[in-house]
Formats: C-alpha cells, structure tokens, sequence
C-alpha cells in the first residue's frame, strides 16, 4: 500500500528528477554516502576473496613446497564425497529449518505489532533474547539438555520411561535445527517487526473506517510490507544455513559416537581442511566453489524479488 | 576500462602480498640475540594459573628478560594460530607450547629451531625416554618436553569391588577381558571408546604398548601400515572383541561433559590413559573421592613391563625469533631447570628424571600429594606413576601430519564403534586416507594396508 | 454514486447549495460508519487501531512460544547457582546442594588476577567503536543506495551478495595475512576494522530509507538550498529511527558475540573479548592435568549476556517513537 501510494505520488515530481538525474551527466552523489563503507568493505571482504581465488590455483605441500596447479584443486572438488555429502546435508537443513524460523518469526511479529497481546514487551524481548546469547553458549546449553544421559532429555526419559535420544544420528540435524531456529527466529522477527512499524498509522486508521477486518488489514496492508524485508531475510538465512558452523562443531564433542565428522558441513570441512589438514589451497578452492553454488541458489530462491525491490 | 584498470591494480596489491607472504622463513641464522637481554613472547595453555608465577620466578632470576604468555587457549588452537604467523611471515612468538605430536610438522618446514645449538641434545639423559624420543627430528632435539603421560590403569575400585574384581590383579589384557565382563554383569561399563579423534591418544598409547608400528617414518619416505602390523593386530582384534560383547560404551567420547559424569556416578569403571589424570579425576568425578585406585598398564605377555606414552607437551624456539639465545633459557628454565620443579609441584607430570626419582616426589606427607592420595583412597600415586614413567618404551614415530591423523581418525575409526562396519575395515580405511594425504603432501608413501 | 449529483450541477449559487448538501452528507456517512464500525469492532475484537482489544487467546499461543525462547535462559541461571561438584552430579532444573550463585560471580572477576574485567572492558570497546561506526556506515550507505542513482550502484548489491557468499571460515586466514602485513593483528584494530562492515545493516537501511524517506521531502530540502549532508542529518535521520535502532542492535550483538574473528586475529589475552575468554575457560576443563571450571563458563555466559538485555531494554523505547515518525509522515 505504501508502495502504491508513492507510486501514485511519483508522477507530480518527475519532471524534477529527470532534471536532476541526467543520463548524459553522471550523478555521483551517492557516492558521498556510500564511500566509507565501500571502502572497508573492500579492505576486509574483497582483497582476501581475491587473495583466496589467487591461492586456490596453488597447491602448497609439506615436502616440495609451493606450485601452480590450476584447476586441479576445483577438478578435485568435483570427485571429493566428502564434500558433496556436506553440501547435501546443508541443503536438507535450509529447506527444512529456513521456512520453519522464517514463519514463526513472522508470525510472531505480526503478533507483536497487532497490539492485541497483553504484555507486548515482555514478549518483544523474550522473542529477541535468544539472538543475544554467544553461539558458544546457546549450542553448550542446548547440549547440556539434549543429553540423553544426563540431560533433560534423560530426566525426561526417567520419568515417563520413554527412550528419546535426540541425538541419534538421524535425528541430530534436526537437533540443531532446532538450536539455529531458537537462536535466530528473534533476529529475524526484529527485522519483519521494524518494518511493520514503518507502516504509517493513518493506513490502519483509513482502513478500519473503511471497514476492513484484522485479517484483510494482515494481508492488504501488512503482508506486502513485509515482502521486502522477506527477500533479505531469506537471502541472508539461506546463506547463513550454507555456512553453518558454530553450533555443529561445539557439539561434535558432546554428541555420541562421534556423529558429527570433520566433513559434516562445507564450512567445517574447509576449516579441518585449511587448519589441520594443511591444505588451505584447497579450502579457499572449496570456499570459492561454494559461494558459487549459494549464490545460484539464492538467486534462485529470492534474488530477482530481492532486485526489483532495490531496483 | 576504467574498471578493469582498478581491477588489475588491486590484483597487483594482492599479489606483492602474496609474493612477500611465500617468502615466510628465512634461515635462523644470526637470530640468536643477546641471551641475558630479551623481552620474549611466550604462547601456550594453562592449566591453572600457574603460568604466571612461573614468569615471575623466571624474570627475578633473570633480571634482562621479560617474557609476555599469551594464553592461546588449546592445543589445537596454538598450533593454528603458529601456522597462520608463519604463513605471515611475523608475528609468530618466541617460545611456543606444543603437543609432541605435532613439534615434528612444523620441525619438516623448519619453522622451528634445532636446539642442538644451545646444547639440547646433552640433555637427553635427563629426561624421560618417551617424551624425549618424540621431539627429535633427524636425530637433533627440536623442543624439550614440559610434562609427560605414561600410559596408566585408572580404575573404580568401590565398582570393581561390587562386580567383584579385584583390581591389584589384573595383570594383563585378559584379565582385563575377564574383569571387563564381570563390571558388564552389574551394569556399568570397563571403560568408553567412541572411536572419535578424543580417542586418537589413547590409540597411538596402546598400539604402542603393543608394539605396534602403524607408521614408519624415514626422510621423505612413509610406511603405513594399520591393520597388517602385528602389534595393530593384536590391539584391533582385542578392541572388536570388546565392542562385539558390548563391553565398552562406545557412545561417550573423552572429555565429553558426559564422561565426566559417568566417572563421577560410576558408570564408567576404569581408564586407561596418561599420568596427568589424577588432577582430571578429582576435579571430574569429585563424588568419587577415596574411590579410583591407579595401577600399571595392563600387558599383553604376564610379566613384560611395556610401557607408552599418552599426551604430553613440549617447549619450542620459533625459527622467526630474534632473540633465540633468550628464548632457549626460558624453555631451559620451564623444562630442565627450576620452573620444571615449580611445574611438578602444582601438578604437571613431570618428564624429568630427577624430579620422577627424587623422595619429594613420592613423599606422601607434601601437601599436593597428601591431596591427591586421599582421593586415590590413601594409595601413593606418585610411586606407582614415577615407575612407569621409568619402564622402558619401545620405538614410536607419529606421521609428520599428526594433526590431520587425529582429526581423520575420528571421520574413520568411530564408523566401527558404532557397529557399521569392523575396526579391522575402518584402520584400512583410515590407512588410505592417510596414504592419500601423505601424497597429496609431497610424500612417497607405501600403504601396505 | 455521489459523483453524478455533480455533474447535473450548475450555477454557483446551486452549486454552493450542492456542496454544504455533499458536506452533510458526508458528515451523516461518517457517523453512520463510526457506529458500524463500532458494532463491527465489538464484534471482532479490534475495537481501534491505536488501542486494539487484548486477545487471550492469541497470548496464550504466544506465551507457548516465549517459554520456549526463555527456558534455555532458567536453564542457565539455575546452573549458574551451582558449584563445579553439583552442577556435574545434580538434576539439570534443581538447585544443587549449595546456592553457589554470589561466590561464582566473584569467582568469575577474580579468577586468573581479574581477566575478566579486562576482556569485559575490551569487548564494550569493541562495540562502542565497531558496531557504532558500523551502524553509521551501514545508514550512510543504505541511505545513499535508496536515494541517489549513482553509477556503480547496480552493481554493490551483487558484489556484496557474491562476497558475503564466501565461508568466512576461509576467508579467515587471507584476512589474517593481510592484518599481519599492516601490522594490525594483536591490536584493537583488527577487531573492530572487521566489525565495521555489516552488510546486513546496510540492506536495512537500504529498505528503510527506501521506504521511510519520501523523495518530496528530500527534494523540498534542496529546493530550499540545503546541502547533501545536512538533508541527510536534519531531515532524514530523524524519519530512520526504527531502523537505525534495529541495524545497531544487529551490530551490537554481532560484535559482542564475534567469536571467529578474535580467535585467528588476537593472540594476547589482554585484548580478548569475552567469547574467546568463556571459550578458554570451557577448554580448560578438556587438557591434561586442567581445572575444570564450567560453573565459571556458565556464570560468566549470564554475566555476558546481562549488557545485551540492558541494551535491547534501552533501545526499545525507540520503536515506539519510530512508530510515531511513521505516523507523522504520511
């Protein structure tokens, strides 16, 4: 509705900004905002990416140093099991755990800002705490429950006379799921929640003489207001799940059976590779290929939505 | 065009980076320094906070030297953090902390200094053949040996008690077989072996108390062979049989927060692993004080006296060091000298003969040892682990890419303690992976399975 | 319908009848949907918009889903009461034998000659320093993205999608060597030079300043001669509220949590922040001959996340006042 309502509001001043944004004469005032951070972002992100595609041609071995080898740490990715089961595992874990987190938070927000909730704060800052918890802490205190032993989940088990173990293998990817969901659902609520409350009052006020119900307010006025900040977060939560790292490598020692591998996500495997497999040549190969496969994925999934909304 | 230009000159950027990053070591010659005049950085880990006291026990000794420990959390952690300053080329401490595993790797690359040249090597006597024996490339001492951990027999004696073992008499591994059974039947376990990388240390002990020689290691020439081997056989044949009757809980992993609480309620029965436990033990399974009992390994033969080594540290020069001469006395110092005395009495095993064999060590009426003794029911644990420390060890080498070895074994091994497939197929396995690793490092390497 | 009375007017006079007729006409619609919509909001529950009728129900499964967030928490300050023997032999939910709680904060300032004030000042360093310029960055650029068409333009947004698409993991290392050479590891700046960056705060702004700044306003600013810079500060900021304050607790917590970067980057404990310092403390507990001292982790973990609650309770208030800037523009 806002959109359409600065759509409506463009046409009085086009004249204007065709003046001023002149296509023979390049407007670089952007610039004057945008320069700070391109500037660091360059520093910390784009010479090591650069640096990594440079050193993922090498390979550096122990006895005979340092050669070009080309192409040859990427041919080798494509035969490496261990890394396209890693890469499978990702994949189950975004198309499960992304909708899930994103639909609660959601939800949540839309809750949040109905202002039909007794006690709103309360329940803002007990949705947004989780996020503030250091991984370390969250992934050691959900372990600590998980336990089949000595967990609640073996309390649990004492007291009902039940055999869960939600750490067996096939079910601990969802386990973590379960501890990424509790860690970033609040995240994300916050984002859909702040860009609720961008929606000018006097839309719901219009809307409510109008007559319109809850829910054609939800899904006329609030729905599409979330759009934009449904792109990013997919985006983002999609990359976030290919990079999955903290939580399962802390658990690796708290899970039975060693079920978690050095292999069992990209991300795990390129820093077992990079720091006790002395192989950073084949990492960076490895990281490389892996920012390749996400962004096809996320331009799949949200980038053309995502585009059209910074157009 | 514009573009392309800024492109091409960042990328230049990059590679003057890169070009100066290759060239990481020089030699160590003349980076000796002023050995009375330094101001040293030391990395490693702490147990306690002993590491500071030591610091300032050594600068009032040594009036022109500083030393700043930076406490690089654990040993894994170290070890990376030295291999990404030596990719720097700066930035790498003076002295660093290691696991003895590991001094080789960084010993091959020469990052490390041979200590040969501060006089090292005339120390050998001193110290205990297992950690000594471990930190030699070449035949030159590249790092001395801050602890040690011979392989030891911990064991419930409250559980052994009600299974009805007596634990003075088990000898050898049968027996243990035999007592394993019988701790089954009241339904505890022996001990745990999840297969995964916690139990690499365990692994290299007991296959080396049993002769094994999985890896050979000679130049540039590797020989691995982890299931052909007499002594991997014995040992991998005893495991299964363990894992096949169920006798072990193959489901907790060393140092899980669940292995402390099953030592602490009795679950688990008995470990085998190195002489620092005693300070875990207490620390972990503090319900259990006057309980756990420590004993001689059991042997494969009655009557051998085989011992291994399990764990254990080591202090290193850092090629990059400027002031080598300064940083060889502070290793001296924490090792051979006093701070190795310092060290033994807060706790660490010591690898120094003089400290193993002297009567405070064993004196049972120090107060560190009358603390430990009393959690060990009254026993003198002090003797009993100086005496193992003193058996001899037979020969041993790690593979030169000991951390990719741990950290592979667990992908590999844990497969057979989880009942997927047999321990004789995941050391083949396992064996390959390593093979494939050594190749890909610049090795010859001949898997003989 | 009220259109074609329009058209068959004519004539001033008539037409000035018309208009005070349409006007009480107006006024009697009004009414008549105030009472409606009145009957309509009893009926539904939402009886307006500014002071909705509060739904049980709709609380009710809401609470379900915060007893989920919040029962990790009680998890952790029950444990944070136990000492280091009870918490590994007592039920996960009771108290242990002794309420342990006062002794292991001060435990937790004391420990190892009071590090952990050190690493707690050099953490709020780091986020008064990185997540503060990072969300100045991050509002400049959104900013400037939203409003201007600059050339180059298109192509940030691809560029930092490609980049943040790199593990991190393995951009670690390039990261590390390239600090090294400028000399900038193993001092602040290779904190909080990283931390500078938050690209998720900048699509934040982005959107927001897409969405919150009306073009007109910004163009009335410059009709009336102000420059770039102060349109953005006196007329635009304010109208950023409640993004500006979500983008800084992003930042905020992003910095305060950052555990990778420290760990390749600082190798001398005095510029540790916490993450690293709790991380140390819990791998102790797994090295030969070490002290285990997971009743400092777990407490130390609650004292860490006290600030972040202080924070997200402070800067809430600003969503409030964000929904007023809302209200206020249209």
């Amino acid at each position: 509705m806002t959109q359409a309502a600065s759509n409506v509001a463009a046409p009085l001043h086009t004249p204007v900004e065709q003046v001023r944004v002149n296509r023979h004469r390049a407007d670089w005032r952007g610039w004057k905002f945008v320069w700070p951070f391109a500037l660091v972002f360059v520093f910390v992100f784009v010479i090591p990416i650069m640096y990594a595609v440079y050193i993922s041609f090498f390979q550096q071995r122990m006895i005979g140093g340092t050669r070009f080898v080309g192409f040859d740490n990427y041919a080798r990715l494509l035969h490496d099991r261990q890394f396209w089961s890693a890469v499978g595992r990702v994949a189950l874990f975004t198309v499960v755990q992304v909708p899930v987190m994103l639909f609660l938070a959601a939800a949540m927000a839309l809750a949040l800002d109905s202002m039909k909730l007794h006690g709103t704060r309360f329940f803002r800052i007990s949705t947004f705490l989780p996020y503030a918890v250091p991984a370390v802490v969250s992934t050691l205190i959900w372990g600590f429950m998980y336990g089949a032993k000595y967990g609640l989940v073996g309390s649990f088990n004492g007291f009902f006379g039940t055999h869960l173990d939600v750490l067996a293998p096939g079910v601990l990817l969802a386990s973590i799921g379960n501890i990424v969901t509790w860690e970033f659902t609040g995240y994300n609520m916050l984002i859909f929640y702040s860009s609720l409350s961008t929606i000018p009052h006097s839309l719901y006020e219009a809307a409510s003489i109008d007559g319109a119900s809850e829910w054609q307010i939800v899904r006329a006025i609030k729905l599409p207001e979330l759009r934009g900040s449904l792109a990013i977060t997919v985006i983002f939560s999609i990359i976030g799940s290919f990079q999955l790292f903290n939580e399962p490598s802390i658990m690796q020692n708290m899970v039975p059976g060693n079920a978690i591998s050095t292999y069992y996500t990209p991300n795990m495997y390129a820093y077992n590779l990079s720091f006790s497999g002395n192989q950073s040549n084949y990492a960076a190969a490895l990281a490389i290929a892996m920012a390749v496969i996400t962004m096809a994925i996320a331009y799949v999934v949200q980038l053309r939505s995502m585009k059209e909304q910074m157009r | 065009m514009r573009n392309s230009q800024k492109v091409l000159a960042v990328m230049t950027a990059v590679m003057t980076l890169t070009g100066l990053a290759a060239c990481g070591n020089a030699g160590n010659a003349g980076n000796a320094g002023d050995a009375d005049k330094a101001e040293l950085v030391f990395w490693g880990w702490d147990t306690g906070h002993t590491m500071s006291d030591l610091i300032k026990d050594f600068q009032k000794a040594n009036p022109g030297i500083t030393v700043k420990f930076n406490n690089t959390g654990t040993a894994s952690d170290t070890q990376t953090a030295l291999s990404n300053a030596i990719a720097a080329g700066k930035g790498a401490p003076d002295v660093v902390m290691l696991e003895d595993p590991t001094v080789t790797q960084f010993a091959v690359t020469g990052d490390l200094v041979d200590l040969s040249q501060f006089g090292a090597d005339k120390l050998a006597d001193d110290f205990s053949a297992g950690p000594w024996n471990k930190l030699q490339y070449n035949g030159k001492p590249y790092a001395l040996p801050i602890d040690s951990g011979p392989e030891m027999f911990f064991y419930n004696d409250a559980v052994f008690k009600k299974a009805g073992v007596d634990g003075t008499q088990i000898k050898t591994w049968d027996d243990y077989y035999e007592a394993a059974k019988k701790v089954r039947a009241i339904g505890s376990y022996m001990t745990n072996n999840s297969g995964s990388s916690m139990e690499y240390q365990p692994f290299t002990a007991q296959a080396w108390q049993a002769g094994a020689q999985p890896w050979k290691v000679d130049g540039e020439n590797l020989t691995i062979d982890m299931t052909k081997d007499a002594g991997m056989k014995k040992y991998i044949e005893f495991q299964q049989k363990l894992i096949d009757e169920d006798l072990i809980d193959t489901k907790t992993a060393n140092w899980s927060d669940d292995w402390n609480r099953e030592l602490n309620d009795g679950t688990i029965a008995s470990l085998t692993i190195g002489g620092w436990m005693p300070v875990n033990l207490m620390n972990g399974a503090p319900d259990q004080a006057g309980n756990w009992r420590v004993a001689q390994l059991p042997q494969w033969e009655e009557g051998d006296e085989a011992s291994a080594e399990d764990g254990g540290s080591a202090l290193a020069v850092v090629s990059q060091s400027k002031q080598q001469a300064a940083a060889y006395k502070f290793v001296e110092y924490l090792t051979h000298g006093e701070g190795a005395k310092t060290m033994a009495d807060t706790g660490t095993f010591p690898s120094l003969k003089s400290i193993l064999t002297s009567d405070d060590f064993t004196d049972p009426t120090t107060e560190a040892n009358k603390k430990v003794n009393d959690y060990f029911g009254g026993q003198n644990v002090n003797e009993v682990l100086s005496e193992a420390a003193q058996r001899k060890v037979s020969e041993f080498s790690y593979l030169p890419y000991n951390p990719f070895a741990q950290s592979s074994f667990g992908d590999q091994i844990s497969k057979a303690y989880n009942k997927e497939i047999t321990l004789e197929e995941a050391f083949a396995n396992y064996g390959k992976a390593l093979a494939e690793h050594g190749t890909q490092q610049g090795y010859t390497v001949s898997n003989k399975g | 319908m009220s259109n074609a009375s329009n058209v068959a007017a004519a004539g001033p006079g008539e037409r000035e009848r018309d208009a005070r007729k349409a006007e009480r006409r107006r006024r009697r619609r009004v009414a008549r949907d105030e009472r409606a919509e009145r009957a309509r909001a009893a009926r539904s529950g939402f009886a307006n918009v500014a002071n909705p009728r509060r739904s049980g129900l709709l609380t009710l499964v809401c609470a379900v889903f915060a007893v989920y967030c919040l029962f990790p928490f009680f998890y952790l300050l029950v444990n944070a009461t136990k000492t280091q023997a009870d918490f590994t032999s007592t039920f996960g939910l009771g108290l242990g034998r002794t309420f342990a709680l006062w002794d292991n904060i001060r435990t937790v300032f004391t420990y190892d000659g009071g590090i952990f004030g050190r690493w707690f000042l050099n953490t709020v360093l780091y986020v008064v320093a990185g997540a503060g310029g990072a969300t100045l960055l991050a509002i400049m650029g959104g900013y400037g993205l939203a409003k201007f068409r600059f050339p180059g333009r298109r192509a940030v947004f691809a560029v930092i999608i490609g980049a943040i698409s790199v593990p991190g993991i393995a951009l670690a290392v390039p990261q590390f060597l390239l600090f090294a050479k400028l000399n900038l590891t193993n001092t602040p700046w290779a904190m909080i030079i990283p931390s500078l960056v938050s690209t998720f705060g900048l699509y934040l702004m982005w959107i927001f300043s897409d969405q919150a700044v009306p073009t007109e306003l910004l163009e009335a600013a410059r009709v009336d001669g102000a420059g770039e810079f102060r349109t953005f500060f006196q007329v635009s900021l304010p109208l950023l509220a409640p993004g500006i304050v979500t983008t800084a607790l992003f930042a905020i917590v992003a910095t305060w949590n950052n555990y990778f970067l420290p760990l390749i980057m600082l190798k001398d404990s005095d510029w540790y922040p916490l993450t690293i310092g709790l991380n140390q403390w819990k791998d102790q507990a797994s090295t030969a001959g070490g002290q285990a001292i997971q009743n400092l982790v777990i407490t130390g973990s609650l004292v860490t996340i006290v600030p972040l609650v202080i924070a997200f309770l402070c800067l809430q208030r600003y969503w409030q006042s964000g929904l007023a800037a809302g209200a206020v523009k249209e």
